[in-house]
């Protein structure tokens, strides 16, 4: 077992809405990531994935608040921290970001150059601008982006381009972990491609030394990362290796999640396609029982009565229904 | 829909704005129909009356009960009525032009007062420097200062037919009082009058109705043209689009007000109705609307649900009213409900100009202001002439603009506190 | 740098467009009244005047000026070039007069009072805004209800208030005129001293107006870009919160210069009627005074002039945005 670099238990957080309501967007997640690996997190769009990963950063700001948990980073808990602390010594060269929309991620009025001269004096106003500009040509080079960009504005740039920048920019201060949401999701497939190559590269050159990888596509995921996190209102639902989580998931929602999407891989394409009736679940007022019951097809009124914990099976995996594994493979096969 | 009524009505600020506006258009709907009378009729012969209760002095004498009061204070306030510290200033100033030496003028003593300007106060006496308004100023006030001290009844005589003497009928004591419910004709304006002698609050209230009349007409011209040629433009697109575009353009550099000015003019004041205004500030208003739907229409024309139905084989117009207007209505509303209180303004500022509507007929905010204005009600201290309009004014712009912003927070979600 | 050409070409084009534009509509408007324009104005005009012999030479003079009789397009190209040539005719109400002279004086006192008070009052609203954007809690709740409640309150609102209280109850400013009315403009001390002190209300009612407007759009469009995906990124990478704020000032500034070249018509007109209320020697004066004494010639002259100030003010914003925003020269060279 290699070492752990980020460590999350039973984290909480919630919105605060307008009306002064709490929404538990993230309900007791707990994960572990170790060097060298990567983890997926997926999930239907408001599943609580995205904000997962703004809840990861340990830096919250309104409408978001943290509730309970910690979060420990190489050893270190950044839970009690002061915020200020947070700013100055994690974000950026512990943790780092890619937000889920690239396209907007960079000021528009402000050259490449200039933000990365930003980030870097964030953490140490000591460094000389030249310095900066040395680094960021470097790392862009090696990374594959022409060394121009760093001279361009946003606007300037094509999808693809800034994509990239964004994420060699994220890790210019080589942060322990980047945490990805959706770093794909608007672009082509060729673009997509190359952020996936990317995104492995830096692994390769020791950038970053694990990740968190979120979206909403599986067939991604598979691809790129060792284990996946399947996640249903604000909860996990199923914890496994990807192979095994998308070939032969136990989960009721899992099953119909990796269903209802077209796969053009060897070994799914004999598989129906069928998508999941029903909405999730409003999380003002969360269900008692199981989330997914409304939606289950294998529901029994039992399913509703108590909140329903995770449970481990063979293999290190792990999924949270009142079912056992036997019982709901049986239940797929009879479909 | 009921939905979003139930998020619209959470909303403070809509709420707030929403309660101030009823509240004014309650006024306007009941006030009528507790005093009927017309709103330009000339009552007062003089102009800015105070406000205040107006009871007449006729009706007083000859009210059918006299009632005695014995109040102690009553001589102290009569006094203090006529003569308070202005008038003793103004008394004081007159005797020194006269030759009296100041110390021996004692402004605060009543009697001794009172007794040195009888001595010296002469109507036909002139003092150099003195300008004319002053002089009758100390006519009007050495007349009403006349008998002030008395303790006597004030006696009512009326001419004898057959002999033409005058003879006494009546006597008024000090301590005579009438109540005021048994006399005949009492008047409260409580805004007094303007100018012309016009009650201030029954103009104000009809004038309120007419503004927003004038407002609702404008709005919904502008709101009309605008959202037409917002759905051409962003739904059609193409040459329709360049050409909607640039004359958009073109009349949002030319400053509207310009434009309301020449086309006011030009009318001409004979023709200029309440209506015709209203027309004319919705005709050059309707720029912003057009942007506004244009940019809503272009990023919904490509929405799954708009292709669905192009591709489905609806007609043009199913598709606006079925899959475009539904999307744009809050937009529009918010539009529109900004297009009625500017217009207001706009009516407003255009008959500060002397260009409002034709002054026979009904009242307007911006007319009753443009009259205070020219009878320099600011200057003359006559507040009740303007004060009430501003006020109006922008109770109903603020009210507006707070539902508008209330609106805007719950449809722009990025914008809620 | 090339790209920044083709940006100002492009607006200096659009300025002559609309130029000419306003000059169609100066001219089309009036002659759109029913029947005969030149008569009716003539008519009207008579009503104020018992001097037959001026009535006479003022319809000759609007006749030959206006070459009522030959086609319309003649007409047009004869009135452009006479306006090119400083040439509106003589005023109606101020007969013999010729109405550039009315027009130089006011011109320059409605310039050096709007001017400074739009852009004073345009950059205190924005500082105003992005704190209260930023700073949300009591200072938003402060002054947010009141920029909202002063910018509803009309131009002239503002003015009649400041008037009463600052000039007719406490006696600080004098209630009307540029300056005292007992002097003769020179370079003295005590005139320029007048022309101070009867500024001070004028200019202050136009600053709290734009004010007021100006807050609460800069306030939306900062709590529009403090939501942005680009505030979020670089909070996550940890840099620090007022270069953030600066970001966000930037962003949410440049929007509102062009919004300002959009308002700045609509701001002018206010001011034109505080300027009324305050009997200010501007533009709006005379223009009150053009249309209590039905003087076409001036009434159109008047407006005329305002839609050019207006005009090369939009011109001179977009100019200077273009210089500001790199997007303008990216989206030029591509």
């Amino acid at each position: 077992m290699g070492k752990v670099i980020l460590e999350v238990n039973e984290l909480t957080t919630k919105y605060i809405t307008r009306f002064n309501e709490d929404v538990y967007a993230v309900d007791h997640v707990s994960l572990k990531v170790e060097e060298g690996k990567s983890l997926g997190i997926a999930g239907e769009s408001g599943c609580g994935k995205s904000t997962l990963a703004l809840s990861l950063m340990g830096y919250y700001f309104a409408p978001l608040h943290y509730t309970s948990g910690e979060i420990i980073i190489d050893g270190q808990n950044i839970t009690g921290m002061h915020p200020d602390t947070v700013r100055k010594s994690i974000l950026g060269n512990e943790i780092a970001y890619i937000p889920q929309a690239a396209m907007n991620a960079l000021n528009p009025t402000q050259k490449i150059i200039n933000f990365i001269e930003d980030v870097v004096q964030a953490h140490d106003p000591k460094v000389s601008k030249k310095e900066i500009y040395e680094l960021a040509r470097e790392r862009f080079e090696v990374l594959g982006l022409p060394k121009e960009v760093l001279q361009r504005y946003p606007v300037e740039l094509s999808g693809g381009m800034k994509q990239r920048t964004v994420i060699a920019t994220s890790v210019i201060l080589e942060p322990k972990i980047l945490i990805a949401d959706e770093p794909s999701s608007a672009l082509d497939v060729t673009s997509q491609k190359m952020v996936i190559k990317m995104l492995r590269y830096m692994m390769e050159k020791g950038y970053v030394k694990a990740m968190i990888f979120i979206t909403h596509e599986l067939p991604l995921l598979y691809n790129v990362t060792d284990d996946i996190m399947v996640m249903y209102a604000g909860q996990i639902v199923e914890k496994g290796a990807s192979k095994q989580t998308v070939f032969d998931p136990i989960h009721p929602y899992a099953k119909g999640l990796m269903g209802s999407i077209i796969v053009p891989e060897s070994g799914l394409k004999d598989t129906k396609l069928t998508a999941i009736p029903g909405t999730p679940p409003n999380l003002k007022n969360p269900p008692e029982g199981c989330r997914f019951a409304e939606r289950c097809k294998y529901v029994q009124p039992e399913c509703k009565r108590f909140p329903v914990d995770m449970k481990y099976v063979e293999g290190d995996r792990s999924y949270r229904c009142i079912f056992t594994e036997e019982y709901l493979r049986k239940a797929y096969q009879n479909d | 829909m009921k939905h979003t009524l139930q998020q619209v009505f959470r909303s403070s600020k809509f709420v707030t704005g929403f309660c101030i506006f009823a509240a004014i258009l309650m006024v306007v709907i009941f006030y009528p129909l507790f005093v009927p009378n017309p709103p330009l009729e000339i009552i007062a012969q003089g102009s800015f009356f105070p406000p205040g209760t107006y009871v007449s002095t006729y009706d007083t004498v000859f009210s059918s009960k006299a009632y005695t009061l014995n109040l102690t204070d009553a001589a102290t306030k009569r006094i203090a009525a006529k003569l308070g510290d202005q008038e003793r200033n103004d008394i004081k100033e007159y005797l020194m032009l006269v030759g009296v030496p100041e110390d021996q003028i004692d402004s605060t003593n009543t009697i001794l007062l009172l007794d040195l300007w009888e001595k010296n106060y002469d109507p036909t006496k002139k003092i150099s420097g003195m300008i004319f308004s002053k002089v009758r100023y100390f006519e009007r006030l050495n007349k009403s200062l006349d008998g002030l001290l008395s303790e006597e009844g004030l006696i009512l005589a009326s001419p004898n037919i057959d002999t033409g003497t005058l003879e006494q009928v009546g006597i008024i004591n000090l301590s005579d009082y009438v109540n005021i419910k048994e006399v005949a004709s009492v008047r409260t304006l409580p805004l007094g009058t303007d100018n012309f002698g016009r009650d201030v609050l029954t103009q104000l209230v009809k004038a309120t109705s007419v503004s927003l009349m004038i407002g609702l007409i404008a709005g919904l011209i502008a709101t009309f043209i605008g959202l037409v040629l917002g759905l051409l433009s962003g739904y059609v697109g193409g040459m329709l689009d360049d050409i909607i575009m640039f004359i958009t353009n073109l009349f949002t550099v030319i400053p509207s007000f310009v434009l309301l000015i020449l086309i006011s003019y030009s009318v001409g004041q004979e023709h200029r109705g309440a209506v015709m205004v209203a027309a004319v500030i919705g005709f050059t208003s309707w720029v912003w609307t057009t942007r506004a739907v244009r940019s809503q229409v272009i990023s919904l024309r490509n929405r799954d649900h708009v292709n669905l139905s192009k591709l489905s084989g609806h007609s043009i117009g199913y598709i606006i009213t079925h899959d475009i207007l539904p999307y744009i209505a809050s937009y529009v509303v918010m539009a529109l409900i900004l297009q009625i209180s500017s217009a207001i303004l706009a009516e407003a500022s255009l008959s500060i100009l002397g260009l409002g509507p034709k002054t026979s007929e009904v009242p307007t905010l911006g007319l009753m202001m443009n009259w205070a204005m020219i009878y320099q009600a600011q200057i003359l201290g006559k507040w009740w002439a303007y004060f009430p309009v501003l006020l109006v004014i922008a109770m109903i712009t603020f009210s507006m603009n707070l539902m508008n912003t209330g609106l805007d927070q719950v449809f722009n979600p990025a914008l809620r506190d | 740098m090339k790209g920044y050409r083709r940006y100002f070409l492009n607006k200096l084009l659009w300025l002559l467009v609309t130029a000419l534009f306003a000059f169609i509509l100066n001219f089309t408007l009036p002659r759109l009244m029913p029947g005969d324009p030149v008569a009716a104005i003539v008519a009207r005009l008579a009503q104020g005047m018992s001097n037959s012999t001026g009535m006479k030479a003022v319809y000759e003079q609007y006749a030959e000026q206006f070459g009522t009789n030959k086609p319309m397009i003649t007409q047009f190209v004869l009135y452009v070039s006479n306006v090119f040539q400083g040439n509106f005719g003589a005023s109606f109400s101020q007969f013999p007069r010729p109405v550039i002279d009315i027009l130089k004086s006011s011109v320059l006192w409605t310039v050096s009072l709007q001017f400074p008070a739009i852009i004073v009052g345009w950059i205190i609203g924005n500082i105003l805004g992005v704190l209260a954007a930023y700073i949300r809690k009591g200072f938003d709740k402060i002054v947010m209800p009141v920029s909202l409640f002063i910018s509803n309150l009309p131009a002239f609102g503002m003015a009649v208030i400041l008037l009463v209280i600052f000039a007719v109850d406490l006696k600080w400013f004098p209630t009307s005129g540029g300056y005292g009315f007992d002097l003769i403009p020179d370079f003295s001390w005590r005139f320029i001293w007048s022309v101070i002190v009867h500024y001070q209300l004028p200019f202050w009612s136009i600053v709290l107006i734009a004010i007021g407007g100006q807050a609460i759009g800069m306030r939306s469009m900062s709590i529009y870009e403090l939501n942005a995906d680009y505030v979020k990124y670089a909070r996550f990478l940890g840099i620090k919160d007022y270069k953030i704020v600066g970001y966000v000032f930037r962003n949410a500034m440049l929007p509102q210069i062009t919004g300002l070249a959009l308002a700045i018509g609509t701001m002018v007109g206010g001011a034109l009627v505080a300027e009324i209320i305050f009997s200010y020697p501007g533009l709006g004066t005379t223009l009150l005074s053009a249309i209590q004494g039905q003087d076409y010639p001036l009434i159109s002259a008047v407006t005329l002039i305002i839609t050019v100030m207006v005009l090369l003010a939009n011109f001179a914003i977009e100019i200077i945005y273009g210089l500001i925003d790199p997007r303008i020269k990216a989206a030029q060279t591509d």
